[in-house]
């Protein structure tokens, strides 16, 4: 009995090491590498939302992200998720998403009516990456 | 350089401004409907909602919210194949997407009942409502009867004819 759970965990540790696996250092300041685009570029919203910074995504990962939230100075703030509703009601899980840095200070869950990009009303789960982050994306 | 959408905004709403200055200098009214929001984009809503006007009334939408951008797009075949919501002679408009600051204007002279959108934000209930004229008036035409293009929360959101006439203007306590 012992050894499949030993299997089991060295499985679950192997895909939740690939899903969060990736080069801290090179998202600490914007712009992040490809495949991530600024928001902004690719659908009309303002280049720095007040609440959230200056948004990167790796298209691919939409709706659910993760957004990187850039401050002003292009520092690495927070990495936003965001999840439609009706999609969690219908059975969608949005599981192994990746984290812009291992450091979390804080986290914040809101709702949101919806905004180009991921239209339906969603859950925006903000990770904030240190104490002074929150202020620094205020405006 | 790549010319910016605020400045196609504004140099197109400054080439229409002249030419539309002569038919300005007789005071055509103009009113505006705000695009607003809160904060963190929990609401997001047009104010008012529900507004009367007279025939030729210029309508200037502005975004007042920071953190979004929003349309106000008529209800009509012609842009993205809705039903049409507006009178059958009047010409449909879509302000296409405005960041926050931007501004769009549109003038309504056929009398009768316009409902408009905002595309990213209908499912949100961000509707709105324009009365131009009154019932009477040559040519009016009523309040679409449709209940089966949009949801319930569209058609809830929506002020009656009535309560815009009555009021002039229709927008709740903490939208104003």
């Amino acid at each position: 009995m012992q050894r499949p759970l030993l299997i089991a965990a060295a499985m679950l540790f192997a895909t939740t090491g690939a899903s969060f696996a990736h080069d801290d250092k090179a998202l600490e300041q914007s712009p992040p590498p490809a495949p991530y685009v600024q928001v902004s570029d690719v659908v009309p919203l303002p280049a720095f939302i007040p609440g959230l910074g200056t948004l990167f995504v790796d298209p691919a990962t939409l709706p659910a992200g993760p957004f990187l939230a850039y401050d002003h100075d292009g520092k690495l703030s927070a990495t936003v998720y965001m999840t439609p509703l009706d999609d969690l009601k219908n059975g969608t899980a949005y599981d192994g998403l990746a984290v812009g840095s291992h450091t979390v200070s804080g986290v914040d869950i809101y709702y949101n009516a919806g905004h180009p990009g991921v239209e339906k009303p969603h859950a925006h789960v903000v990770l904030y990456h240190d104490e002074g982050a929150e202020d620094r994306l205020a405006k | 350089m790549k010319p910016s959408r605020r400045m196609i905004l504004t140099f197109g709403g400054g080439a229409l401004a002249i030419l539309t200055m002569s038919v300005r200098a007789g005071a055509a009214p103009v009113e505006t409907v705000e695009m607003r929001g809160t904060a963190r984009g929990e609401r997001v809503w047009f104010a008012p909602r529900g507004l009367a006007v007279a025939p030729g009334t210029t309508l200037r939408f502005v975004n007042r919210d920071p953190g979004n951008s929003h349309t106000a797009t008529a209800y009509h075949p012609a842009i993205l194949d809705r039903k049409r919501r507006i009178p059958a002679g009047a010409q449909p408009w879509d302000s296409d997407f405005l960041l926050p600051g931007d501004e769009f204007e549109i003038t309504l002279s056929v009398p009768g009942v316009y409902d408009y959108y905002c595309q990213p934000h209908e499912m949100a209930g961000m509707v709105g409502r324009i009365v131009v004229g009154q019932p009477g008036d040559s040519g009016w035409s009523g309040p679409s009867d449709d209940t089966t293009e949009v949801t319930p929360e569209v058609l809830a959101a929506l002020p009656t004819v009535e309560e815009i006439l009555a009021n002039g203007r229709v927008e709740k306590e903490e939208e104003k």
